[in-house]
């Protein structure tokens, strides 16, 4: 089996190249440290809530546009029926919603005319998750009245259920990391290839009767084991920090393994293209870094300009993140993420075409 | 263009033969259609200055770089044909020492054996042998990073012997080597000669004299001069010098020398005479007459520096 030798021999020549184990296990450890124990407690700076708006007129619009949507520390999602809002409840993408009564229109303008009336709002919350729960409360409240414009009267019905899960930062943490620790695999996933490229010891090897598949086999497999190895000794640093996974741990793995792939052929593509080993790692830092910041590794992205999480969503990343997100602290299944997974299936088939097409290329001479 | 087949036959007695080899790099022609036939068991040396072409007619024989146009037969395949039944019957230690850097010299050594896909068994044996035969076994289970130019040399030899190819080809197998280092390397080149065929690139011509059967000088990516180094340096050199070591040369004996010859040179009373036409007894005879006494009067022989500088003008190492 020569394309088992060459793996072999990428495995060996990765794992006792100290740099290249340093980038790879060390640097994301490093991050994985520090955030673990920087969001021992409470981190969090903004709440999602969600609305569903039984009454529709003017009134209740504009009230979740300029009242509730103008609010920096709310995030509002809109939802058709309380149904799809006590299931996002449920998963943890938002900390309550918000029920508008029908007749919420006719209450405010009364008041507004100073006709007594009573403006109503339910408030759904997750009761075991009190001190987010119990914030988002006194800010809804104290939007709704500086709204308004009015003292009283305002009824604020809440209705605290209980949700299993919780949902600590860590949680939420830990799949950004791991993310973070395959999307710098791309730097140095070419390392090796570039490396052998430069000092020609691939040339060497092709004096052998070796074809370049086995190569391009021997290359990519090695760096998947590795990667293998990096999300399993995450996952299990995760746990260490108290980090759960709710959902099915094969489901996150894929989520995993294909963005590893794809951060494999993007290497492979780097590899291919530069000129040298210096040229190659500096241009994938140079790309990898900023990709990190806008794929939602260390942050919610939320809050970043439609355009960059337009630009960032081009990349396997954020859906990595997003999907083994919901996953790890929701316990999604397939069906709530098939649509990220598509995309990761999609981008590590033609990434791996492409870098494939041109490594092959770039041994011809 | 004829068909280059029809002016040579293929021909089993040989293990390389090339039919206009030629590789073009944008306007430069690095290798000019080379027709080259290597005996089966024969040490050739290529001869030449940096930039002459050796490397690059080895990366086509070796189906590293594909020809222009021409082509070759190693062992009787077809480099363009046949690429990879041609690489299984090479082992090549290339010019610049390529070798995994995290690896130990047995596993660098079992690796392009294995992917010769030789049985491990036979692969592990010779492995031991080879680190031995160059001296390595103390530092056998080092990576080889951490080992002087000497020692990387020399592994990167032996690296083109784990498959015992019919065909060895050791580019610039000494570069960069002391003088020391450089006669081991030479003397284990010639142990290995027996019955294998091996081609070397060399610009230093010692190593070409002292250990090639033939020699091809090559130039401009055109083969300039073919023979065996005795052959080259009497075909090639139609004048001969003749050094004089003297007392008490005069003015007047120089200016009668020089007058009467083509070339002559006079350092720190050394007079060298170089001509078509020079008889040592005359020479002899006539400064003796004019009263010089001599204390040495030698002819010296040929050397291929001379041969090269005849053919292309220039000096092989500059
Ligand atoms: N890949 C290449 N691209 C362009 N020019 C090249 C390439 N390889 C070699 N050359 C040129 O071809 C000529 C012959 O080079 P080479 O075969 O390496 O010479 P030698 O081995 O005899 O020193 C040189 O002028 C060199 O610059
Ligand atoms: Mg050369």
């Amino acid at each position: 089996m020569r394309f088992f030798s060459l793996l072999i021999r990428n495995i060996k020549e990765t794992y006792r190249d100290a740099l290249a184990l340093g980038f790879l296990l060390a640097f994301p450890l490093v991050f994985m440290l520090l955030f673990g124990f920087a969001f021992g407690g409470n981190g969090s700076v903004s709440y999602g809530v969600g609305v569903v708006d039984n009454d529709s007129t003017d009134a209740s619009h504009t009230f979740i546009s300029d009242a509730l949507g103008a609010a920096d520390v709310l995030y509002v999602n809109a939802y058709s029926s309380t149904d799809n809002a006590l299931e996002d409840l449920r998963q943890g993408n938002i900390s309550s919603y918000i029920v508008i009564p029908e007749g919420f229109g006719e209450q405010v303008a009364m008041i507004w005319q100073q006709i007594p009336g009573n403006v109503e709002l339910d408030i759904t919350y997750d009761e075991s998750n009190l001190s987010v729960s119990s914030n988002v409360i006194s800010i809804i409240n104290s939007i709704t009245r500086s709204y308004l414009g009015i003292e009283i009267p305002i009824t604020i019905n809440t209705n605290p259920i209980n949700i299993e899960s919780k949902i600590t930062q860590i949680d939420f943490i830990a799949p950004g990391i791991i993310v973070f620790g395959l999307l710098i695999m791309i730097p140095t996933a070419g390392r090796i290839m570039l490396r052998d490229k430069e000092t020609r010891f691939l040339h060497r090897m092709m004096t052998t009767p070796a074809r370049p598949w086995e190569f391009i086999a021997g290359y990519s497999l090695s760096m998947a084991i590795i990667a293998i190895i990096q999300v399993v000794l995450f996952i299990l640093l995760g746990w260490l920090f108290g980090m759960d996974i709710v959902g099915n741990i094969w489901l996150a793995f894929a989520i995993f393994a294909l963005t590893a792939l794809c951060s494999i052929g993007i290497g492979m593509i780097a590899a291919s293209l530069a000129k040298s080993e210096n040229q190659g790692e500096s241009l994938s830092w140079l790309f990898s870094m900023p990709l990190a910041m806008i794929s939602g590794v260390w942050f919610s992205i939320e809050f970043l300009p439609s355009y960059i999480r337009f630009f960032a969503d081009l990349f396997p990343y954020s859906h990595a993140v997003s999907a083994s997100r919901a996953v790890i602290t929701r316990g999604v299944g397939m069906e709530a993420i098939s649509g990220d997974f598509i995309f990761l299936v999609v981008w590590t088939v033609v990434v791996f075409i492409i870098g494939t097409f041109l490594f092959q290329r770039s041994m011809r001479s | 263009m004829e068909n280059p087949l029809s002016v040579r036959k293929p021909d089993d007695g040989f293990a390389i033969q090339t039919f206009d080899l030629t590789r073009i790099f944008g306007k430069l022609v690095a290798v000019d259609g080379i027709n080259l036939d290597i005996k089966k068991g024969e040490l050739f040396a290529f001869l030449g200055p940096n930039g002459a072409g050796k490397t690059t007619t080895i990366s086509m024989l070796c189906c590293l770089l594909k020809p222009s146009s021409g082509t070759a037969l190693v062992m009787g395949k077809d480099i363009n044909r046949e690429p990879y039944k041609v690489k299984a019957a090479i082992g090549i230690s290339p010019q610049d020492t390529t070798l995994s850097d995290h690896l130990t010299p047995i596993e660098n050594l079992e690796l392009i054996g294995n992917l010769h896909q030789l049985p491990p068994k036979i692969v592990k044996q010779r492995a031991r042998e080879l680190v031995e035969t160059m001296g390595l076994e103390d530092r056998a289970k080092d990576q080889v990073r951490k080992f002087s130019g000497g020692m990387k040399r020399r592994l990167n030899i032996a690296m083109a012997l784990i498959n015992d190819p019919q065909i060895i080809i050791l580019d610039e197998p000494t570069l960069g080597l002391d003088p020391q280092s450089r006669r081991i390397v030479w003397k284990y080149i010639s142990r290995l000669k027996k019955n294998r065929t091996i081609l070397l690139t060399t610009h230093y011509l010692e190593e070409a004299d002292f250990l090639a059967d033939r020699i091809g000088i090559i130039d401009e990516g055109k083969i300039v001069a073919l023979g065996t180094a005795l052959e080259l340096k009497t075909d090639m050199i139609d004048t001969h010098t003749i050094i004089i070591k003297a007392w008490n040369l005069t003015q007047k004996t120089i200016m009668e020398m020089k007058e009467k010859y083509e070339d002559v040179q006079i350092t720190d009373g050394t007079m060298t005479i170089t001509d078509k036409r020079v008889g040592f007894k005359e020479i002899v005879d006539y400064l003796h007459n004019a009263g010089t006494v001599i204390r040495s009067a030698y002819i010296k022989e040929p050397s291929l520096d001379d041969v090269f500088i005849r053919i292309t003008g220039k000096k092989l190492r500059e």
